[in-house]
């Protein structure tokens, strides 16, 4: 009766210190994390929305750009039209996720999470003073929104260009598939799947349909809910037409030919524990943030079955979007690589501070000097496919990795929904790389 | 020479002609319908390979079309997915008409049979198909020149030059058979295979197997088998209300359960088509599609199992062996396609074998079959035979019906033979696993020793007497009337009265022997070493191996085959700084678990196939100009064999549509191993082995005489391997290739 007794005591301690960890997140908290903007836009000194940044001025916007774009523009590259910031509000459910969980979340001696259940981790504005500042906003874009819970991008256009003669090398036209296995708050179930014995947080089918060469070559990434625990890869081969596991440790390699790193798809790919991350500050940046249906647009795809049409290419080798950007307040994180031998010095990613998605990264070699740029365009979800109406999802819809010292770049052209009707478990396995095979 | 200059030309002119069109020509996509379920996407592209060597000159000039295309019907009845897929393949191969003294209707030609032992009937020690040496040569009273000749092609044991001509024939592995033998100096046995398709020559045509024509061999895709609908079937989907599914797939299909590359383990289910380019065409291509119904319950995430499947499969469409080409096709592994087609001659035509009997005839000198100023070959002057050496060998003419294959005998499409087989795949901790079984007929083919025909028939022998039964001796179609029986015993006696107790001659059937197999796979990451590794083993029960220890000459084994496969994208930094170099490498071993194998005085006899056996494959493969320019090098080493192959190429993506890809296959190592071809069976007494027919001067029991002259052909082939039977086949290959 004794040991029982105590196991009684030390059990109601825990649940009562659980009660004391698991506190509510201050609502300003939530407010000032999620609409930013409430009290209005950025200024500037002489920005001014609806300017034209090129060569001649852009010293005057120099502040107000990464280290990327001043640069291009700067060189000559391309020149960049602005317009009014808008509003860029996240899902109310995943909104409401962070509310009722971000309390409970703590970071592990490793750097790695405790306690995360779903939305924004940690919500709060980073401290330059916090040491940890860098690791919990590399947690709130690893665990970010950026594709909701589910979201199928196709056609999705990769274009090799030839920056010094705008020249098409080639262009890999792919379908891709995201699916969060864990931390749901949209689509059901949430907030994870029942049957996940491996514990997958989330799920990367692409399936190449052209060209030819490389036509059902299909990808299979799961990545794990333990962060120190490496990707599974399989390649279906389709000239093989069997299934290839992938050594996922060379995350380095380039993808396919393209300018990306697997590390570097959607900003970072790879372990959290394999990069220090520090918080650079916050800064108010000009943001390639738009309404993908006010812009002009490219005539491709010329088949597409909803008359969607890309986002169009400009500037030098046709490697820049022709959008609009707005000026946003973002947060700088950087990684550096604990890996000596790591090919980059470090990389450093422009957070939007109200959506937690990466904006641009740049990466630099082991000398230091710039490599590559990487800004993705993010379309509100209102003003783009009817389907993504009210999904409160900042879209990728257009991206380019250029690569400086190669004169190249990769262009990437989306038409992304967020959707649940393809995404189920089942298209994420190794079998259906097999059905899909031909 | 001059097709062949006309055909490089042509080569070049296609070359210039597309590299203009590569630049000039819009890019073409695949069509897809309006509403994005329907799509059609193909290729057409030219081939061509140049072989140096003793068989230089074009070896391939295929131009090919496929066309790749499919409709998404969605949801229809119960089917939550339904769709409809198809391949259609059309190919022309110049190298028949452009090389056409090599391949084509002017291909082979007279030719001569070593005699070593005989003497001079042509050219030194040779003779010519059809002839026989001069008999009165000691105690072997082999016949005069050709006692088989007649004038009347129906003759039972004939040998008619009028439909049996010395003329379209090549020597088998004819350039290698000069330099070693089964006893240093001496070479092997020789035979000769007729070298025109069989509309142009029907010699040694096995029907339904190796039978086809020119244009056959022209338009490969065009058989009865229309091979040109490649693939064609439907796939659908039932859901089940737990979120399993239901996935059903009929038609001609290809069915991969394997991990490998270059060799394959437990990926049976289709045969292979070797034709096209022997063990190098990328499997996709060279699978034979097969008609199969594939059903598959899909469990997904399952208990422990992060994805369960289990698969269900029934080949409908009548057996198909691997095709491994016809005798006169430029790609025949293992030299198999050449054999059968100089056995199939010899039985329906009768045929002249070089290097068969031995010659009792002391006083003879050997001529240096090395050539001038080689040594002396080794024999024993005025000794007798069983001392380990004969005097030499004599070519042999053997009449029809006595030698050679018979017949195919090709499983009928019954139910009963069907082929079935089941997999369970799921993913297990991030390791992906298979277990396999399947039931199906051995894909290559089993030589049976006598035949399920017309029995063959000894000429040698008495051709008067009665015979009874010799229970376990008899051939299948029973003792046939011309053999001398002894009436005490039953056992069939030779000339001399001798028993002999072979009463298979070297007569075959070809048999396609059913197969049971159980095997599983594995694949898994390897973070220390950035390595993924991939696993496969399978057990074979029922699969039959050539055995000279066995009176039909061949026997079965249970067979353990394994491979472990290893992958890492790897960093070579002065080579590319910003792209891995793919380094793959594979260990495949083979283990006979039945394996038998003598060692006589002269050599060993039972199963020519390694007991155990291991061939190492490497793959390294980089990537420049964004992936556009692949330069890649693959080699593999067969280690009992000791013959390996490299063969270095680069592809060179010009647009999205045009590809270049320029290789070339180098085999280097040991091509030769030599085997005893059952002259140790001592088939034809005395011929064979005439201390035999001297009561007490063998040392080895009947059947087992030391005058072992093996040769590296026709058995030795199976321990040289494909790789090593094709060390004459360098080859310098290029490919244009347009796709959309």
């Amino acid at each position: 009766m004794k040991v029982q007794r105590s196991k009684l005591l030390v059990a109601a301690m825990l649940v009562v210190s659980a009660s004391a960890w698991a506190q509510t997140v201050p609502e300003d908290v939530i407010q000032k994390s999620f609409y930013p903007y409430k009290d209005g836009f950025p200024t500037h000194a002489v920005y001014k929305p609806g300017v034209k940044v090129n060569q001649g001025n852009v010293d005057q916007f120099k502040d107000i750009l990464d280290e990327g774009l001043y640069f291009f523009i700067k060189d000559g590259w391309v020149e960049v039209d602005t317009a009014a910031a808008t509003d860029f509000p996240l899902s109310t459910e995943y909104i409401e996720a962070t509310r009722k969980n971000a309390g409970s979340v703590k970071l592990g001696a490793d750097g790695t999470l405790d306690g995360f259940v779903a939305g924004r981790a940690f919500p709060q504005e980073p401290d330059a003073n916090d040491p940890n500042a860098g690791q919990k906003l590399v947690w709130n874009y690893q665990y970010g929104f950026n594709s909701g819970d589910s979201e199928t991008i196709y056609p999705f256009w990769w274009t090799f260009r030839d920056v010094k003669t705008g020249k098409v090398e080639r262009q890999l036209r792919f379908e891709w598939h995201f699916l969060n296995f864990m931390h749901r708050v949209t689509f059901g179930p949430t907030p994870e799947y029942a049957d996940n014995p491996s514990r997958i947080y989330r799920g990367i089918y692409s399936m190449v349909k052209e060209p030819f060469d490389l036509a059902n070559t299909q990808l299979l990434i799961n990545r794990y809910e333990d962060d120190t625990q490496r990707d599974d890869a399989w390649l279906y081969l389709g000239f093989q037409r069997r299934v290839r596991r992938l050594a996922t440790g060379q995350i380095t390699d380039a993808f396919l030919g393209t300018d990306l790193m697997i590390e570097d798809f959607e900003g970072y790919n790879g372990r959290v524990t394999d990069y220090e991350w520090s918080y650079g500050g916050s800064r108010d940046l000009l943001l390639p943030f738009y309404h993908h249906n006010e812009m002009a647009l490219s005539p491709e795809p010329a088949d597409d079955p909803d008359g969607y049409r890309f986002v169009d290419v400009h500037g030098r080798g046709n490697c820049f979007p022709r959008v609009t950007y707005q000026l946003r307040k973002t947060y700088t994180l950087i990684g550096k690589p604990k890996d000596p031998n790591h090919p980059l010095s470090k990389r450093i990613i422009n957070l939007d501070a109200q959506t937690s998605t990466m904006a641009s990264l740049t990466v630099y070699d082991r000398k230091g000097d710039m490599w590559k740029w990487f800004p993705i365009g993010k379309a509100h979800s209102d003003f783009h496919h009817a389907r993504n109406k009210g999904k409160g999802v900042a879209l990728d819809d257009f991206a380019v990795l250029i690569d400086v010292q190669a004169q190249h770049c990769t262009t990437l052209q989306f038409k992304s929904i967020i959707t649940d009707d393809v995404n189920q478990p089942s298209l994420f396995s190794v079998q259906n790389l097999r059905k899909e095979g031909r | 020479m001059a097709n062949q200059s006309i055909a490089h030309r042509s080569l070049f002119n296609i070359l210039a002609m597309t590299m203009a069109l590569a630049a000039g020509v819009p890019a073409v996509h695949a069509w897809t319908s309006k509403d994005g379920t329907a799509e059609v996407h193909g290729y057409v592209d030219n081939t061509t390979h140049e072989r140096v060597g003793s068989r230089a000159g074009i070896s391939k000039m295929r131009n090919r079309g496929q066309l790749e295309f499919s409709k998404d019907i969605g949801r229809a009845g119960i089917f939550s997915e339904l769709s409809f897929h198809g391949i259609l393949r059309a190919s022309y191969d110049a190298a028949y008409d452009l090389n056409s003294d090599t391949w084509g209707d002017e291909a082979g030609g007279p030719v001569m049979l070593q005699s070593q032992g005989g003497p001079d009937l042509g050219l030194p020690y040779m003779v010519p198909w059809g002839a026989t040496p001069n008999p009165a040569l000691g105690p072997v009273v082999l016949p005069g020149t050709n006692p088989f000749a007649t004038s009347d092609p129906d003759v039972l044991n004939g040998f008619f030059l009028g439909t049996n001509p010395n003329e379209g024939l090549v020597i088998l592995g004819s350039e290698s058979f000069t330099a070693t033998g089964g006893i240093p100096g001496f070479g092997g046995v020789q035979l000769a295979y007729p070298g025109r398709p069989c509309n142009e020559d029907p010699r040694g045509c096995i029907k339904d197997y190796m039978d086809a024509d020119e244009d056959d061999l022209r338009f490969p895709e065009f058989n009865e088998q229309q091979d040109w609908l490649r693939e064609i079937y439907v796939d659908a989907t039932i859901p089940f209300a737990n979120g399993d599914e239901l996935n059903l797939r009929i038609g001609r299909q290809q069915v991969v359960w394997g991990r490998t590359d270059l060799f394959r383990v437990l990926d049976q289910v289709n045969p292979i088509d070797f034709s096209i380019q022997n063990i190098y065409e990328e499997f996709e291509d060279s699978r034979i599609p097969m008609g199969i119904f594939s059903s598959e319950y899909r469990m997904g995430a399952t208990g422990a199992f992060d994805d369960l499947n289990f698969q269900f499969i029934w080949k409908f469409e009548k057996f198909r062996p691997h095709n491994l080409g016809q005798g006169g096709q430029p790609y025949n592994i293992l030299d198999a396609g050449n054999l059968f087609r100089a056995l199939s001659t010899c039985w329906n035509f009768g045929c002249t074998v070089g290097n068969f009997a031995p010659n009792a005839t002391a006083a003879l000198s050997f001529n240096p079959p090395f050539g001038p100023g080689a040594p002396a070959l080794p024999h024993t002057p005025g000794g007798a035979f069983g001392n380990g050496l004969s005097t030499g060998l004599l070519a042999t003419t053997f009449p029809k019906q006595t030698i050679g294959i018979h017949d195919a005998i090709l499983p009928d499409w019954e139910l009963d033979n069907s082929e079935i087989g089941a997999r369970l795949e799921g993913v297990f901790k991030g390791v992906g696993f298979s277990v396999n079984t399947l039931y199906f007929h051995q894909q290559l083919p089993s030589l049976h020793g006598g035949t399920a025909g017309p029995p063959a028939i000894n000429p040698f022998l008495a051709q008067t007497g009665t015979f009874t039964s010799a229970a376990g001796l008899l051939p299948p179609g029973g003792i046939p009337a011309n053999v001398l029986i002894n009436p005490a015993t039953g056992q069939v006696l030779d000339t001399f009265g001798n028993a002999v107790p072979r009463p298979y001659l070297l007569a075959f059937d070809i048999h396609f022997p059913r197969v049971f197999m159980l095997g599983g796979s594995a694949d898994f990451y390897v973070e220390p070493l950035k390595s993924s590794f991939r696993v496969e083993v399978a057990h074979t029960n029922g699969e039959e191996f050539p055995n000279t220890l066995d009176p039909r000459l061949y026997s079965e084994s249970n067979v353990v085959r394994w491979v472990v496969g290893w992958d890492r994208p790897t960093f070579i930094k002065f080579l590319n700084p910003t792209r891995a170099f793919l380094i793959s490498a594979q260990l495949f071993g083979q283990h006979l678990l039945d394996h038998e194998r003598i060692q006589t005085p002269a050599g060993p006899a039972g199963m020519p196939d390694w007991k155990d056996n291991f061939t190492g494959t490497l793959l390294v493969q980089g990537n420049y100009k964004n992936d556009r320019i692949q330069p890649r090098v693959i080699s593999a080493y067969d280690f009992e064999a000791q013959a390996a192959t490299i063969a270095p190429s680069v592809d060179w993506l010009i647009t999205d549509n045009w590809r270049l890809s320029l290789g070339a296959n180098f085999k280097v190592g040991r091509a030769k191993n030599e085997w005893d071809d059952c002259r140790l069976c001592n088939q034809f007494p005395p011929f064979t082995d005439p201390a035999e027919g001297t009561p007490g001067a063998g040392t080895l029991p009947p059947g087992q005489a030391v005058n072992r002259i093996g040769g590296m052909s026709p058995l030795g082939a199976f321990r040289s391997g494909p790789i090593g039977m094709a060390q004459d086949e360098d080859e310098f290959q290029i490919l244009l290739r347009y796709s959309f």
